[in-house]
């Protein structure tokens, strides 16, 4: 009896003391007069190395800011945040994928940076800043780096089939009319050929997938789209998206594009171009690094026009956000970062140097060493250029959600096991119910 | 008179043999993806000898993933969770199968129960917990629960000690034993096999984790072996071929482990039963 007795008292005992370890554990994060600023963003090898020299080069020239950083690859990053945000200690800022920026504004994770925007970034300096505007005028973000689709065409498939490179002329339809020469069969056939083996691709003319590789920018340059301007209603129900619809379903019909079960055979979706599978593919800046790790012999073109003029390049702003419970301070400092890593020439030349985004500085991303000929593509430019008619991909609240509708019925549809007016009126509906969910309990 | 080749015996041969392809094929695969350079793992239809074979994927693999440094994380975590797995689910399993007290079946059931829970659905009031603890970047999160006792442990050793005939706890009993005398020198040195296969299970659980240690750890001196490896990936580049290679070398800690506790599973078939 006197033992349980004694046990339990050492059991409490060691229970408070470990609860008192904890509660001092979350010590004061400023010593004298320097703010510590908690710092999340993602990474791989070479962009964590990268990301602690500009870093370290920050502190230099900001003696009163100490950086502590959290970081993890992609996915993983992401997963540690939102449980750090559910229990209240994420970082105090946090370089936050592009399509996520809305996504933690409407769940009030970030803080409504305006103020900030509207005085301190120079809109003519850097790239991209209205992306991170929500439909009330607010801004949620600053561009840490700016990814823009194109059109990439392997240069080594269109000479053998001595069929001319993409210009920037080209129509949904031209696109189309090129590929059919660049579908091949077993035996070499191409797809204009009517002798042309369906059974046997062994060559496609063009591949797309996912958001903003996918069809979402074909709706678009239709005159279509997903979401209205308020990102609250879907408008997938239009003859403009039936129209791209019909388009893409007729490529997967002759085999032109790979189909999502063809897709699958080649164990990753990037895989596809990366092989020289495929003869074009609609592919974001960060895509040039695996490209030419590769060895392709590749360039870049606009992306296509649509049957009325209209064109449509997919942009994705990654972004600096401010945690929304960050305290003063600590604002002041992040914001600070966000100056210098938007003004910066030595920051953002860096940055640029391990190449998987657009600088977001106009005067770096127009230098020399970003257009750098010596590194394909040799077409640089056009990423610059497309920024003129590019749009983000719609991103809202429950992104990932109504994505998932879209791209679960589109693969039904491509595997023929849905007509394009079933498609048009079940993600239409399925989209508003995604919107309704989330925005109607708000 | 020639003996012929029994025919039951060819068909066995060439079972074996083609079970055996079906095993190794595979495993060959991802070694020579291993040694294969970005251009060529990225090849489709894929060759499957690499040309060149680059074996510095393997130091390039070792020294980014920093695996000097996150194998001794790797093995603190592995081993401690062991070892409190065995102890702790172990005398928690002796009492379920051997103790009489009130409501024994019906917490036992609960524990079964909070198997169903999914580990996800737990892992903010979790993270939270460990927070107010003070625990969080440090290993401890990590290991400490199996210290806890874990439902699945739990139940295979209860199987396994109700597998022993009363009469041994009798005998023990007789000989002047208290139930932790009779669990600790009578019933686990009878359930080695179990324990094996346990220390085996959580041991690779352990090994390969990766959502706790994401999840917890913030510094990289305490990142775990699973998150070097997941570190090479990139968001928009990846070199597979160092993932593969990082995942081999990372593998040979379980095969060890694994002979090592073979030894167990035989020894353990060789001393069962009543004498």
């Amino acid at each position: 009896m006197k033992k349980s007795k004694f046990l339990s008292v050492v059991g409490i005992a060691s229970l408070a003391a470990a609860l008192l370890v904890g509660g001092c554990s979350q010590s004061s994060t400023q010593q004298g007069d320097k703010v510590e600023l908690y710092m999340g963003y993602t990474s791989d090898p070479p962009t964590k190395k990268k990301m602690e020299e500009i870093i370290a080069k920050f502190e230099q020239s900001h003696p009163h800011i100490k950086i502590k950083t959290v970081t993890a690859p992609y996915e993983d990053f992401y997963q540690k945040l939102t449980t750090q945000i559910a229990a209240g200690n994420a970082p105090d800022i946090w370089q936050s994928d592009g399509t996520k920026v809305f996504g933690f504004a409407q769940r009030g994770a970030i803080r409504d940076i305006t103020d900030y925007v509207t005085k301190e970034v120079n809109k003519d300096e850097v790239l991209g800043v209205e992306f991170n505007k929500d439909a009330s005028g607010k801004y949620w973000g600053v561009p840490q780096g700016i990814q823009v689709g194109a059109l990439f065409y392997n240069k080594d498939l269109f000479d053998k089939a001595g069929v001319a490179y993409p210009t920037a002329d080209w129509t949904w339809d031209d696109l189309k009319a090129a590929a059919a020469k660049l579908t091949l069969d077993a035996s070499g056939k191409n797809a204009d050929d009517p002798a042309f083996d369906k059974n046997a691709v062994k060559q496609y003319g063009f591949t797309f997938f996912g958001s903003s590789r996918g069809a979402f920018n074909i709706m678009k340059a239709y005159g279509g789209g997903v979401l209205d301007p308020t990102m609250t209603q879907s408008i997938i129900d239009s003859p403009e998206n039936k129209k791209a619809v019909e388009w893409m379903a007729d490529g997967m019909k002759r085999k032109l594009f790979p189909n999502p079960a063809e897709l699958k055979a080649f164990q990753s979706n990037f895989k596809v171009f990366l092989s020289g599978a495929t003869a074009m593919q609609i592919d974001i800046y960060a895509a040039t690094t695996s490209m030419n790790g590769a060895g392709l012999n590749y360039d870049v073109a606009p992306m296509p026009k649509g049957p009325d003029g209209k064109r449509f390049a997919p942009v994705i702003a990654n972004s600096w956000v401010i945690n929304k419970k960050a305290e003063e301070q600590k604002v002041k400092a992040a914001q600070e970062w966000i100056t210098y890593w938007t003004t910066s020439d030595e920051a953002q030349k860096e940055w640029a140097e391990v190449g998987e985004a657009i600088p977001v500085k106009k005067s770096v991303a127009n230098s020399e060493m970003f257009l750098n000929p010596s590194i394909k593509p040799d077409n640089k430019k056009v990423f610059l250029d497309s920024l003129d008619f590019a749009g983000t991909i719609d991103t809202n609240a429950v992104f990932a959600e109504w994505l998932k509708v879209v791209t679960d019925n589109l693969a039904e549809l491509f595997m023929d096991k849905m007509s394009v007016d079933d498609y048009i009126s079940k993600t239409d509906q399925g989209v508003q119910k995604v919107l309704d969910d989330f925005f109607k309990k708000q | 008179m020639q003996k012929r080749f029994p025919l039951n015996k060819l068909f066995g041969y060439l079972f074996v043999l083609a079970s055996t392809l079906i095993m190794v094929v595979p495993f060959l695969t991802t070694v020579f993806n291993s040694l294969k350079t970005y251009k060529q793992y990225m090849q489709f239809p894929p060759e499957w000898l690499p040309d060149p074979v680059k074996w510095s994927n393997y130091s390039q693999v070792w020294e980014q993933a920093n695996f000097s440094s996150y194998t001794v994380n790797s093995v603190i975590v592995a081993v401690l969770s062991v070892v409190g797995t065995l102890l702790s689910s172990s005398m928690i399993a002796f009492a379920f199968a051997r103790l009489k007290f009130p409501f024994r079946d019906t917490l036992f059931m609960i524990v079964l129960g909070t198997m169903m829970i999914p580990g996800i659905v737990t892992i903010i009031p979790q993270f939270i917990i460990f927070k107010n603890l003070g625990m969080l970047d440090s290993l401890t999160p990590l290991w400490i629960l199996e210290w806890l006792g874990q439902p699945f442990a739990i139940f295979l050793m209860r199987q396994a000690f109700l597998s022993i005939p009363k009469d041994y706890e009798e005998a023990a009993k007789l000989d002047g034993c208290n139930p932790f005398q009779i669990y600790w020198r009578v019933f686990l040195p009878m359930c080695k096999p179990a324990l094996a296969t346990l220390a085996v299970f959580t041991f690779m659980g352990k090994w390969n984790e990766i959502l706790a240690p994401v999840i917890y750890l913030l510094s990289e001196e305490h990142f775990t072996l699973p998150i070097g490896i997941l570190s090479l990936r990139g968001q928009y580049k990846t070199d597979d071929q160092l993932l593969v290679a990082g995942a081999l070398i990372s593998l040979i800690p379980i095969l060890i482990v694994f002979l090592f506790a073979e030894k167990y599973f035989v020894e353990g078939s060789k001393t069962s039963g009543l004498k």
